[in-house]
């Protein structure tokens, strides 16, 4: 039983690694290299943030660290800034996970926004207190709208596809967190 | 097993916790090292860059290849009127074709006549677009050329037509081309009859703002716009593209490389292009003895 879940466990990891990639792959492709008027949604901020609130032992800070370091390096992103507040935020999550547990998708929603928000604005305001050139503000906040506004798709993907669920309390899978725990 | 894990998260507590806060160092370490040594973090990137890109390029192909159809298959639709405008196309081409023929007669006849050598440094290596930069906010292509066919940092790239962008970041099999329509792209031109010196200023737009021209006046809608070569940084003489101006009346810039399909790109060799290997320095006068103002008008000028 123990090496079976053991063998779940790292599964599921991959798979998180998978679904990042292919969303780099999906990205880097050249298939428009015209400057576009909208901005799709950041979805590996919206995965990391999905997983983490139902299995954080799926997605460990350290591989959501490499993954976004990873985009960051591919995206032509300052390395290394996104991807510490990415990682900061998800450990945020973890830590009000317990407290929205039992509530409506509702409230996850909001406190997912108000994260993501932050990561949002410490990004811009790190980028602007060091000088570097940024991005169009327009532009970055519908970024912000759009991972906020696909999440509850992302989440249900994840949920459909993948099984990632959130654990009930007394549920035996190797996710499960005790209470207090 | 559940007990075991919870034993383990007690134990691991305090120690996970400081993990993530070396982890959380590491990364913004990197992210100041970057701000404060740019250029060595963007060879880091070049090289991670170079690792990934070409190992992916077995998937990249066909998946670029059956999107690319799919759109195309969309054009079909429309096939009879786009026939129909090709041969109106066409039949314009003709007459300008023969004029082209006549003029370069003529350019061929003049130049022997007055024994000019066109520069033969201007050899160039044509790459193949693998990946483009990912991000909305950012506007490159990578190529699959690299340093190991002999690619330098801040040579110009072009498609058949006109200007691309120029070469910024060079992996040992890759190298990436900040297009002219990056936010931190800025290239010295010349508008063509008038021969007015400018910038184009890249916005994040399919037609960058034309900038920092002498006299705005002399230069109306339709003028040339080539590469002046100011600085050193690009050859001069490349064609960019034609002035427009927008509603609003500022002038932009309508590029002559074909930007919605970029496929293939040359690389034009200039040996005289700087090396970028420092972070950057001031850039001051070689002589700081003050000039008398008229003469600083004249050599503005």
């Amino acid at each position: 039983m123990a090496e079976r879940s053991y063998l779940h466990l790292w599964l599921m990891r991959a798979l998180f690694t998978g679904l990042c990639f292919s969303v780099i792959f999906w990205r880097i492709l050249p298939l428009s290299t015209l400057p576009g008027s909208w901005v799709g949604p950041d979805l590996i901020a919206a995965l990391c943030f999905a997983w983490v609130l139902r299995r954080p032992d799926y997605a460990p800070a350290l591989l959501i660290a490499v993954v976004v370091l990873l985009a960051d390096l591919m995206f032509q992103r300052p390395p290394g800034l996104l991807a510490a507040l990415i990682v900061l935020g998800c450990e945020a999550l973890k830590a009000r996970a317990p407290g929205l547990r039992d509530r409506a998708f509702g409230a996850e929603w909001l406190v997912v926004g108000i994260i993501a928000g932050g990561i949002f604005l410490s990004y811009r305001l790190i980028l602007a207190i060091l000088v570097v050139p940024q991005a169009p503000l327009s532009l970055s906040l519908m970024q912000l709208a759009m991972t906020v506004s696909s999440y509850p798709v992302v989440v249900l993907v994840s949920a459909l596809l993948t099984g990632v669920r959130k654990s009930r309390p007394g549920a035996s899978t190797t996710g499960a967190r005790r209470f207090g725990s | 097993m559940a007990k075991d894990r919870n034993q383990n998260e007690d134990y691991g507590g305090p120690l996970r916790r400081l993990m993530l806060g070396v982890l959380v160092l590491g990364l913004l370490g990197l992210f100041l090292l970057w701000r404060i040594d740019s250029p060595r973090v963007e060879q880091l990137r070049a090289a991670v860059i170079d690792k990934v890109v070409p190992n992916l390029d077995w998937a990249m192909a066909p998946v670029t290849g059956t999107v690319n159809l799919l759109r195309d298959f969309q054009s079909y639709q429309r096939i009879f009127e786009q026939n129909q405008e090709l041969r109106r196309e066409l039949q314009q081409m003709q007459s300008w074709k023969e004029a082209a023929l006549q003029l370069e007669q003529e350019n061929a006849r003049l130049l022997d006549l007055n024994n000019v050598r066109l520069d033969p440094r201007l050899t160039y290596v044509t790459g193949v677009v693998s990946a483009d930069s990912g991000s909305p906010f950012r506007q490159s292509v990578l190529l699959n050329v690299g340093a190991r066919d002999g690619i330098v940092d801040g040579w110009a790239a072009m498609d058949g037509l006109g200007i691309v962008g120029r070469i910024s970041g060079v992996g040992a099999s890759s190298s990436r081309v900040i297009l002219l329509t990056d936010t931190s792209s800025r290239i010295p031109v010349t508008v063509q009859p008038s021969g007015q010196r400018a910038l184009i200023l890249g916005d994040n737009t399919i037609a960058p703002p034309i900038d920092f021209l002498e006299d705005a006046a002399r230069v109306r809608p339709g003028d040339r716009v080539i590469t002046s070569g100011d600085g050193g940084v690009f050859p001069s003489g490349l064609l960019v593209g034609r002035v427009a101006a927008d509603p609003g009346g500022r002038l932009r810039l309508r590029m002559a490389a074909d930007y919605e399909r970029l496929e293939f790109l040359r690389v034009l060799r200039n040996h005289a292009s700087p090396g970028i290997d420092t972070p950057g320095d001031l850039i001051v006068p070689p002589r700081v003895l003050p000039a008398p103002p008229e003469e600083e008008e004249a050599a503005d000028g």
